[in-house]
């Protein structure tokens, strides 16, 4: 395992959890949050070997998990378990092609806000209540992804060429 | 064939030992942990708030001096109508500590105003709070007040070195006690941060509200903190009641709390650090 791709992927994943903060701040007012978790692991389980591909994904949900009221090793525990999943299935995916990257994208973070939504909703006192503002969120965080996904992966491969981490090709 | 097979389930059986060495970890080192990654982040945002509070700066200074001289004497105005206020809160004190001290009553909390600037506001359907530039370096204790100008804010959470997090009246997970306004009773209702829709204000429910208060769209019912408990100093403004309809069970009503807008864009509030913890 590199460290320094390790660092250096978990320095991007600092960035793109400052991004994401910024941008909830300013959408306070309207009430809309994007939630971004698909991008703390799906780069890394595509293109990272396992061990360097889930510590990294470990992090970032150690990282949001700090930052959020939840119980700690919540996101954590989706993150390594999303990373598994993808990377189980990452041979018979287009990986190479950007469009096929942001659709896994989309996948793996609807599957993880759905599943982080049923681990969160009992605490609301109308759970039931809760969904149309949840299903407004998920709709503007994939609309974000869409954006977004491009950009994130090239961020992280030209970090990891600029530091001499990189091994494997994602352009 | 069977490394194959067992090369396929890799990701999984690692998953599996990252699960249980997670499980074994002992509390306080996750505890550690947590505190450790949310300084990490800590300093991202209270120079993005800089930052913010710059760029503020910079969009005042673009205003003409005739505005500024406005702004000054309608200031001017505001300060001689508090200085007013301030006098009769001064004597109204002494009559309270007067009547305390003939009838023996046992005194109110007194508290220091802890004013911070709101560094990061995190308002998800599943929890709302916000990050405040000021932690342990300025002696903000756990679970303590924090207000504005238009009543409640919520409470502290969490304190850190230099920030700390508080949990919005409109979070789910507060629960506090409330009294309509003018009940001369006192009769103490549960308040619990509700449902926040998108591109709309931000709501809370009420419980255990008395079959006479009616309230309705039309004929709101301003709710304020009981000061039961001791955290909330009473006659704080959380919300207004627009909807009390009778419970399932008859006994009471369960109605909505229309809370203020502005708890979405919070730039400043105040922390209430009770003066008997320092």
């Amino acid at each position: 395992m590199s460290t320094r791709r390790v660092f250096v992927l978990f320095g991007t994943l600092l960035v793109l959890w400052a991004i994401v903060a910024q941008l909830n701040h300013a959408l306070t007012a309207i009430r809309v949050y994007l939630f971004a978790g698909a991008l703390y692991v799906v780069a890394q389980a595509l293109f990272q070997p396992l061990r360097t591909g889930l510590v990294i994904s470990l992090l970032g949900g150690l990282l949001c998990d700090a930052t959020t009221p939840v119980t700690f090793g919540t996101h954590a525990f989706l993150f390594v378990a999303a990373h598994a999943a993808v990377y189980h299935l990452r041979d018979r995916l287009p990986r190479d092609d950007a469009a096929g990257r942001i659709v896994m994208v989309l996948l793996v973070n609807l599957g993880l806000f759905l599943v982080f939504s049923f681990t969160q909703v009992h605490r609301s006192p109308a759970p039931a209540a809760i969904w149309p503002r949840l299903l407004v969120d998920l709709l503007c965080s994939q609309l974000f992804l869409a954006l977004i996904t491009p950009w994130f992966f090239a961020l992280q491969h030209r970090a990891l060429v600029l530091a001499r981490a990189s091994r494997e090709n994602l352009a | 064939m069977p490394f194959k097979r067992f090369d396929q389930a890799r990701p999984f059986v690692t998953l599996g030992v990252a699960v249980a060495a997670w499980a074994i970890l002992p509390g306080a080192l996750k505890s550690f942990t947590r505190a450790t990654f949310f300084e990490l982040t800590a300093p991202i945002s209270i120079v993005a708030s800089h930052v913010g509070d710059l760029q503020e700066y910079w969009a005042l200074r673009l205003h003409s001096k005739h505005e500024l001289i406005r702004a000054g004497t309608e200031l001017a105005r505001l300060n001689a109508s508090y200085q007013v206020a301030v006098q009769q809160t001064n004597e109204l004190r002494a009559e309270i500590d007067r009547l305390e001290s003939l009838l023996r009553l046992p005194s109110f909390t007194q508290y220091r105003y802890e004013h911070a600037r709101v560094a990061r506001r995190d308002f998800s359907g599943w929890w709302q709070r916000i990050v405040i530039r000021k932690g342990r370096n300025y002696g903000i204790p756990l679970g303590a007040p924090v207000i504005f100008s238009g009543g409640v804010v919520g409470r502290v959470t969490e304190v850190h070195a230099a920030t700390s997090v508080v949990e919005l009246i409109s979070s789910p997970n507060v629960r506090l006690a409330g009294v309509v306004e003018g009940d001369v009773l006192g009769r103490p209702i549960s308040f619990q941060g509700g449902v926040n829709p998108t591109f709309a204000p931000p709501t809370g429910i009420v419980e255990f509200v008395p079959l006479d208060v009616i309230a309705s769209p039309t004929s709101t019912k301003r709710l304020v903190t009981s000061g039961l408990g001791g955290v909330f100093p009473p006659g704080l403004t959380l919300g207004t009641i627009t909807v009390a309809r009778i419970a399932s069970d008859g006994l009471f009503k369960t109605g909505e709390v229309k809370l203020d807008e502005r708890l979405g864009s919070l730039t400043e509030v105040t922390v209430l650090v009770p003066l008997a913890t320092e």
